[in-house]
């Protein structure tokens, strides 16, 4: 009987270590080590896109428009990712974005400051050559109906160089008789990155009255929250879309060859329209720099400077 | 050593406790070490998945600092987080949390795929366990590096090893506090089972008056008020009212404890007085002890009376002459009286338990239990006269065997009774013997009286005859030889008279002395012609006895006639007598020196016809006549060959010695003459 017993607990002992999930350990020497040393690919044209996104939705965006950009030029064209409009506007006076993906306002300050020449723009969805900005606020404010009650309330924008985030609603405001100074507060998307869904989420949250985006964010931000919470105040006038430049000194046949590529993306084309609906873009069409003046001069109207 | 029963109960909870403990601690353990082990595989995947995603803007804005930033905040989150490091596209290492270079051997020692979202590998420094998890960054279903993170495994195991000091001190104080609670509750059962032990062993040793039940607050007759003194149950404070019979309760049912506990479950003095198991089997046992008292002391009693009844049996049976022996229905005797142990020989012990296998002889044993079968078979008693031989001589024995039944009917044994019919078969042959006897001499005594008329009549012609014829004839001569011849047969025709009786006897007192040496000085000088003398030692002052003068004269001429005759050539008959004051006899006796008597004739000698000497030499009716005429006298006579020692002078180992014993008041005690009868005729 005893033995008996102490069988059963030697089997349960037994079948309980068997049950463990342990696994065999694999023998590793940290003693041995290296200094880590990473090396830039040489000849590289560097293609960045304002981040009014987050890094993923511009990679998103725009990584398959680069593969087809490196098959189509033979170019070494690679994606980098700056962190703000502001290290992308610097980025490109430095000479570290060849191929620069920006707003009109951007725009007119890499031309202005670093002499980045424009050579296409994009046809926005719904077949749109031009984009505007929105006033947003959340949907149960009832002391915002119109732009006027966004008098004295505070307001958060993309950021200082955003054209459909913060220029183009600040002349819209301007139109109606506000200026920044009647804005209880004028504050800017935080950090890094996704500056766009950073402000929808900032008035969702409550944090601020209003808020001033591009068109199409709320797109974006529709599997975040539930964008029937947000209420468009009012929409700016219609501005030229995004625009690509190229640094002052890259080379003008690579100039030419990437943007005989983008000319021929064609949105009926099966190979190119996916390339096209990852960057919310219809086509891209020729431009050049006067086609921006229009932003220079709000800018000079709002006391902008670039 | 044997353990107490607080010994066991002890070492059982312990036992029981440390098993429990052991067994819990170990599954606790290994849940706990399941637990953690699961809880720290999900917190670093956890931690890696979220690195993984926040690595994602880094990674493509190739923002070193911000990646190094994450990976440095990310080993700062917990000690057991031992390293953290982004490895490129390519497997390059990106970024670190490492000093003095990075590991060249961890790039390669765990990897994930892009359609997994994590890999765990174990992996061991020689100094410590480490769980790496690799989380693959995918943007946009790209690959773009990898994220690795190191957990100590050896924190978990410190935290795994903790609980278990914990879940073990915790099990040990159970168990402590276990034995206190079990101590505290064994303590009373097995001091009042201590208690009943004790009592128990009083008992064994035959002390019943035991009080083992507790005193109680209330005892019945307090409860009810009653104050009949005369209640079995009052004033008993060591017993319950319910285990006594014949309380005076109203309520109270008639009869022992079987009938009457019942009703008293009823009783609110049942209620209150009765108390848990122990106490009840407490109760019950001060109960049986005092019934046991009372049944032991009956029980005494009747076994008193038994041994007594028992001991008269024995008594009775070993005083009877009968010999009477019990056996079971396998033969197996149980019981033996003296008389049967002295038939066989053995003592009781020796015959009790045993079989007549053990006892006699297998061919008698066979008999034996034969008889016994057919008995307890059929249930017919056996009667039987059986003839033993032994060491003792030849017996004859009655024997009863009767079957013995049990209470069920059924039989169980037997009883065997039986005695010494040895004597009575004697004296039957004997009996008929004197009645054949008697009836020879009624017979002889007939003829004689018919046959002396005729011979005397012949003798007297004869003689007439013998007047009238010459002496020198030879009529004279064969006359003669009639005359001569009728007198012989006269003689036996008188000898006969005489032993049948019928001759009349002339009783006076007489000297013995002076008959006995007339009949010797007639016989003294032929038998000295045969070289035979005559030794007188008679006693001179013998008393007178009553007596026929010349019937004693024949008498003792029969007798040294008789011891002459034995004689055979030179010899000696001494004739003595003397007086015997105690049995108030004149005992005369005749020793010869002559061949004596065999032991088979001696029996004989007094029976009429029966003669050794040649024929024509002797009747037969010497001694029987002489025994007849001693009979008449109330006396008896004895023969002793060979004689006694002390009687023979005479250095001689033969010879034959006859007493004879008259009385001297002629009279005999009735006793002595019914013994005389039962002797018969010899």
């Amino acid at each position: 009987m005893k033995k008996k017993i102490l069988n059963a607990i030697l089997i349960f002992l037994f079948l309980s270590v068997g049950c463990s999930q342990e696994q065999p350990a694999q023998k590793i020497d940290l003693s041995k080590r290296e200094q880590v040393i990473l090396r830039e690919d040489e000849n590289i044209i560097t293609y960045a896109y304002l981040p009014q996104y987050s890094h993923t939705v511009s990679y998103h965006r725009h990584h398959l428009l680069v593969e087809y950009l490196r098959k189509e030029t033979r170019l070494n064209i690679k994606q980098i990712f700056p962190d703000t409009f502001n290290k992308h506007i610097k980025m490109v006076g430095q000479g570290r974005i060849d191929i620069s993906y920006s707003n009109p306002f951007v725009y007119v300050k890499i031309a202005n400051r670093y002499g980045a020449g424009a050579f296409s723009r994009v046809v926005e969805v719904g077949n749109r050559k031009n984009f505007r900005g929105q006033i947003i606020c959340r949907s149960d404010n009832r002391s915002i109906k119109n732009i006027a009650d966004c008098r004295g309330k505070r307001l958060i924008a993309v950021d200082p160089t955003s054209a459909g985030g913060y220029l183009y609603p600040l002349g819209h405001f301007y139109n109606h008789g506000l200026t920044k100074s009647d804005f209880s507060e004028i504050a800017f998307s935080p950090g890094p990155g996704g500056k766009q869904e950073k402000v929808v989420l900032a008035v969702y949250a409550g944090k601020y009255d209003i808020g001033t985006i591009r068109e199409g964010t709320l797109k974006v931000v529709s599997d975040k929250i539930d964008i029937n919470e947000i209420r468009v105040v009012a929409s700016s006038r219609w501005y030229p879309g995004w625009v690509y430049s190229a640094r002052k000194d890259l080379a003008p046949e690579i100039v030419e060859k990437i943007k005989k590529a983008l000319l021929k993306l064609n949105y009926k084309n099966k190979d190119y329209k996916p390339i096209l609906q990852a960057a919310d873009i219809m086509g891209i069409i020729p431009s050049d720099d006067k086609d921006f003046d229009l932003v220079r001069k709000l800018s000079a109207k709002l006391g902008l400077s670039l | 050593m044997k353990l107490g029963f607080r010994s066991k109960i002890y070492l059982g909870l312990f036992s029981l406790l440390l098993l429990l403990g052991i067994v819990i601690l170990f599954v606790v353990s290994m849940i706990m070490k399941e637990a953690l082990l699961e809880e720290n595989r999900n917190r670093g995947i956890s931690i890696g998945s979220i690195l993984a995603a926040r690595m994602a803007e880094p990674v493509l804005a190739m923002d070193f600092f911000r990646m190094k930033t994450l990976v440095d905040e990310t080993v700062r989150l917990s000690d057991d987080i031992f390293y953290t490091f982004v490895l490129n596209d390519k497997g390059k290492p990106l970024v670190h949390t490492f000093k003095g270079g990075f590991p060249i051997e961890l790039k390669e020692a765990n990897s994930v795929s892009d359609i997994h979202k994590y890999s765990i590998r174990l992996l061991d420094t020689g100094k410590q366990l480490i769980y790496d998890y690799a989380f693959p960054i995918i943007i946009d279903k790209d690959r773009f590096g990898t994220i690795r993170i190191g957990l100590l495994r050896t924190k978990i195991q410190e935290v795994i090893n903790r609980l278990i000091r914990s879940t073990f001190l915790s099990t040990g104080i159970v168990i402590i506090i276990a034995v206190f609670v079990g101590t505290a509750l064994a303590l009373p059962v097995t001091s009042r089972i201590k208690i009943l032990h004790k009592s128990s062993e009083q008992a064994l040793l035959g002390n019943l008056d035991i009080q083992v039940a507790p005193l109680l607050k209330k005892n019945c007759w307090e409860i009810m008020n009653c104050n009949k003194k005369e209640c079995p149950a009052y004033g008993k404070t060591y017993h319950r009212c319910w285990y006594i019979a014949g309380t005076m309760c109203p309520d109270c049912i008639e009869g022992e404890y079987a009938q009457k506990i019942k009703s008293c479950k009823n009783c609110h003095v049942y209620y209150r007085c009765s108390g848990d198991e122990i106490q009840s089997l407490a109760e019950s046992f001060n109960s049986m002890a005092l019934s046991l008292k009372t049944h032991l002391s009956e029980l005494q009693n009747a076994e008193k009376t038994l041994k007594e009844q028992q001991q008269l049996l024995k008594t009775v049976l070993d005083a009877t002459p009968d010999f009477v022996f019990l056996q079971n229905n396998k033969s197996v005797y149980l019981s033996a009286n003296k008389s049967f142990c002295d038939l066989i020989g053995r003592q009781e012990k020796k015959i009790i338990g045993k079989t007549d296998f053990d006892i006699f002889s297998e061919r008698r044993a066979e008999t034996y239990i034969k008889e016994d079968h057919n008995i307890l078979k059929s249930g017919n008693p056996l009667f039987k006269e059986c003839k033993i031989s032994g060491r003792e001589g030849t017996k004859w024995l009655h024997v009863v065997k009767i079957p013995v039944y049990e209470a069920d009917g059924k039989i169980g044994g037997l009883l065997c009774s039986g005695r010494d019919i040895t004597e009575l078969k004697r004296v039957q042959e004997q009996l008929a013997q004197a009645q054949k006897m008697e009836s020879i001499g009624q017979l002889v005594a007939g003829i004689a009286h018919e046959i002396n008329t005729p011979m005397g009549i012949v003798l007297g012609y004869a003689q007439l005859l013998l007047e009238e014829v010459k002496p020198e004839s030879q009529a004279y001569n064969d006359l003669k030889i009639i005359e001569k011849q009728t007198r012989i047969c006269k003689k036996i025709v008188a000898d006969l008279l005489r032993f049948s009786r019928r001759t009349e006897s002339t009783m006076k007192l007489l000297n013995i002395n002076e008959t006995i040496e007339d009949v010797l000085t007639v016989v003294e000088h032929t038998f000295k012609l045969d070289r035979v003398s005559l030794a007188r030692r008679l006693e001179p002052a013998l008393p007178a006895i009553v007596g026929d003068n010349e019937k004693l004269k024949q008498a003792f001429i029969n007798l040294v006639n008789n011891a002459f005759d034995a004689i055979s050539g030179e010899g000696m008959i001494t004739i003595s007598t003397h007086y015997d004051a105690q049995l108030d006899e004149v005992i005369i006796s005749v020793l010869d020196t002559g061949d004596g008597i065999s032991s088979g004739k001696i029996d004989r000698i007094f029976d009429p016809f029966y003669t050794t000497k040649p024929v024509g030499k002797g009747t037969g009716l010497g001694l029987a006549v002489t025994f007849g005429l001693i009979q008449e006298h109330k006396g008896k006579i004895e023969v002793e060959s060979p004689p006694p020692a002390e009687s023979n002078d005479v250095k001689s180992s033969g010879g034959s010695l006859f007493t004879i014993h008259l009385p001297v008041s002629g009279e005999k005690k009735e006793m002595e003459i019914e013994d005389v009868k039962h002797i018969g005729i010899r």
